[in-house]
């Protein structure tokens, strides 16, 4: 029973990063409709720009903030650049994806280039641990949690209360409809795209906050749960998201904790494949965007 | 045998290996429109099929590594069970697509199971040993007595008679008939389903056929390398073979045979001599970068799908569009 409660509060610390990641994600794909593996990349990204700066004695915290918005520069660049430009002359949906892969890949080893192959760490996080209901967590965990929890009231109040929500949420339901009624669909799209790319930038540099050591493969093994936690959610939905990062998350270490720990991704894995090919549009049914999952 | 004809073989049974690969690849992606980013998986399974078939148990070697079976069966044999453990994995991946998801989607799902299946063999040490790989495969059992140029040289024979049977039923799938009904299934499944076309039923027989050739391919790489562990079938090995369909014309068998060439043996090993160049030398030594030249080549293949894809999304030798005769009244 222990084990089950330390598991579960372990499940809730990864959770909230995956949340943050997941949010992101879906934030970009119901905004563009493009399946954007190379947000993978980009979280490592954020995590060694993270690493570059604590390095040279940038506190944790304004290291994730600006990894944030160093990454969702790049990921506007990247939309605006590649993405975009494909999408509009009707490249195929999997011709795209196969793009978003193979930027995914490059990034990847231009990140090893520079920062080498081997394990980095940001250093043992100071700070005393708290202790909840059987559940242990340390100081940066609360802070995470803490973090993803404010960044999704803001995300859901920008979205439901601001003109600027309104924009976003109605190029993504219907771009061309949305920019007939005035909307500068093309600057809505920028933002949303700087949005999930802080988030993502954020998400890496809390994914190295949280885990023990990481390579340049970070992005690519928590890109799966964090597809799997927008999905479970519903795609384009943040609390959709946000709830599905918890359940990808407590899931994962449970099965980790009683089976092999390697399982840990497997089960991620598992959620992802079996919602897709059960409830694709996720547990709850889009709210915000309806999105045409299905061929 | 001198070391220049040692590398040739090995260029020789990678390039047969990789034809094969890539055609199954092209079958599935080019021809029939399946995004199979799990493809290696197939080529996995063969090849870990070829392994267990030819070890003998796991005690007769004195218990130094874990698998299943151990049958110690003859070579054909074992090249046939990888062919048909490549093709149910195919059938097993394809499964994702039965469900009739976007595409992308469906590459996703195939990219999962690829690295579910990677994550599950490395961890399961009892099953395959795990991370650690198959190793100490007996030698090519026929021609054991023979010198061992002359053993390369007939495995080199094999493989491009291999390529041979492979590339003739590709054809049986890729022309005629059955040719242009997977082009339709792929240009539009509506329009294929609506002529009374069984789309899910001919996606599956394509997966079974391109695992095959994976299978086989896999199963022939491994019995000349002599070993085989989770590192030799990581997910982006799928794409290597992808940019060599791309490059090469998706749909275009010849062009994907010219693709293969350019990516697998121009690229990948042409990347390996950068390791004679001392300024890089020495420059991997300054940084503690034993992979750089690797790490490269994966920057190059990334680099060039996304290029082909931009400036000539058909490929060095497009596929050929059928023209039929114009009805006249």
């Amino acid at each position: 029973m222990q084990l089950l409660i330390e598991a579960i509060g372990f499940g809730i610390a990864s959770g909230a990063v995956i949340a943050l990641g997941a949010v992101g994600f879906s934030v970009q794909f119901g905004m563009s409709n493009v399946l954007n593996i190379t947000y993978g990349a980009l979280m490592t990204l954020g995590a060694y720009v993270g690493l570059f700066l604590i390095d040279r004695g940038v506190t944790v915290w304004i290291a994730l903030a600006i990894a944030g918005i160093l990454v969702g520069l790049v990921s506007v660049a990247f939309n605006r650049g590649l993405l975009a430009p494909l999408v509009k002359r009707g490249t195929r949906a999997f011709a795209i994806v196969i793009v978003t892969v193979s930027a995914g890949v490059v990034l990847q080893y231009v990140i090893v280039v520079f920062a080498g192959p081997d394990a980095k760490s940001y250093g043992e996080q100071s700070g005393q641990t708290f202790h909840l209901l059987g559940m242990v967590l340390t100081a940066s965990e609360v802070t995470i949690i803490l973090l993803t929890s404010v960044l999704m009231l803001g995300l859901h109040l920008l979205l439901t209360r601001t003109m600027l929500g309104r924009a976003m949420r109605a190029t993504a339901s219907n771009r061309v409809l949305a920019q007939s009624c005035g909307i500068a669909t093309d600057r809505v799209s920028d933002i949303a795209w700087m949005l999930s790319g802080m988030l993502c930038g954020a998400a890496g540099v809390a994914l190295a906050i949280t885990t023990v050591s990481f390579d340049f493969s970070l992005g690519a093994v928590f890109l799966i749960p964090m597809i799997a936690a927008a999905v479970l959610g519903g795609i384009g939905q943040p609390y959709g998201a946000m709830v599905g990062g918890l359940v990808v998350g407590i899931a994962s270490e449970v099965a980790a904790a009683f089976t092999n720990p390697a399982y840990r991704e497997v089960v991620a894995f598992g959620i992802l494949i079996v919602m897709l090919l059960v409830r694709p549009h996720g547990l709850f049914g889009a709210v915000w965007a309806t999105r045409r999952l299905m061929a | 045998m001198g070391a220049w004809e040692f590398y040739l073989v090995v260029l020789l049974v990678y390039l047969g290996t990789d034809l094969l690969a890539a055609w199954g690849l092209n079958l599935e992606f080019g021809v029939t429109g399946v995004a199979n980013l799990g493809y290696i998986v197939t080529i996995a399974a063969g090849a870990y099929a070829y392994v267990i078939f030819t070890l003998g148990s796991p005690a007769s070697a004195g218990d130094f590594q874990m698998y299943v079976g151990g049958f110690g069966l003859p070579f054909p044999v074992a090249l046939a069970a990888g062919v048909v453990a490549g093709s149910v994995v195919g059938v097993l991946i394809g499964i994702t697509g039965l469900k009739r998801l976007r595409q992308d989607y469906q590459a996703i799902a195939m990219l999962v199971v690829s690295l579910m299946a990677a994550t599950v063999v490395s961890a399961d040490t009892p099953f395959l040993n795990g991370n650690a790989g198959l190793v100490l495969l007996p030698n090519f059992a026929p021609l054991s007595d023979q010198d061992p140029e002359i053993q390369r040289w007939a495995y080199v024979g094999i493989v491009a008679f291999c390529c041979v049977i492979g590339y003739f039923v590709l054809r049986r799938f890729t022309t005629g008939p059955i040719g242009r009904t997977l082009r339709a299934v792929r240009d539009d499944e509506y329009a294929a389903a609506a002529i009374g076309k069984d789309v899910v039923l001919l996606r599956l027989m394509v997966q079974a056929a391109g695992g095959a050739l994976g299978g086989l391919s896999g199963a022939l790489l491994v019995g000349f390398i002599g070993g085989w562990s989770p590192g030799a079938w990581a997910y982006v090995e799928t794409l290597a073979l992808l940019t060599a369909v791309i490059v090469g014309g998706m749909g275009n068998d010849r062009g994907v045979s010219v693709g293969t060439f350019l990516i697998a043996i121009l690229i990948l090993q042409g990347v390996q001599f950068l390791n004679d160049v001392p300024e890089l030398k020495a420059l991997e030594a300054q940084f503690n970068r034993p992979a750089l030249t690797q790490d490269l080549g994966w920057i190059v293949l990334g680099t060039l799908t996304i290029l082909f894809i931009w400036f000539r999304p058909q490929g060095i030798l497009p596929e050929r569009r059928p023209k039929y005769g114009e009805v006249r009244g």
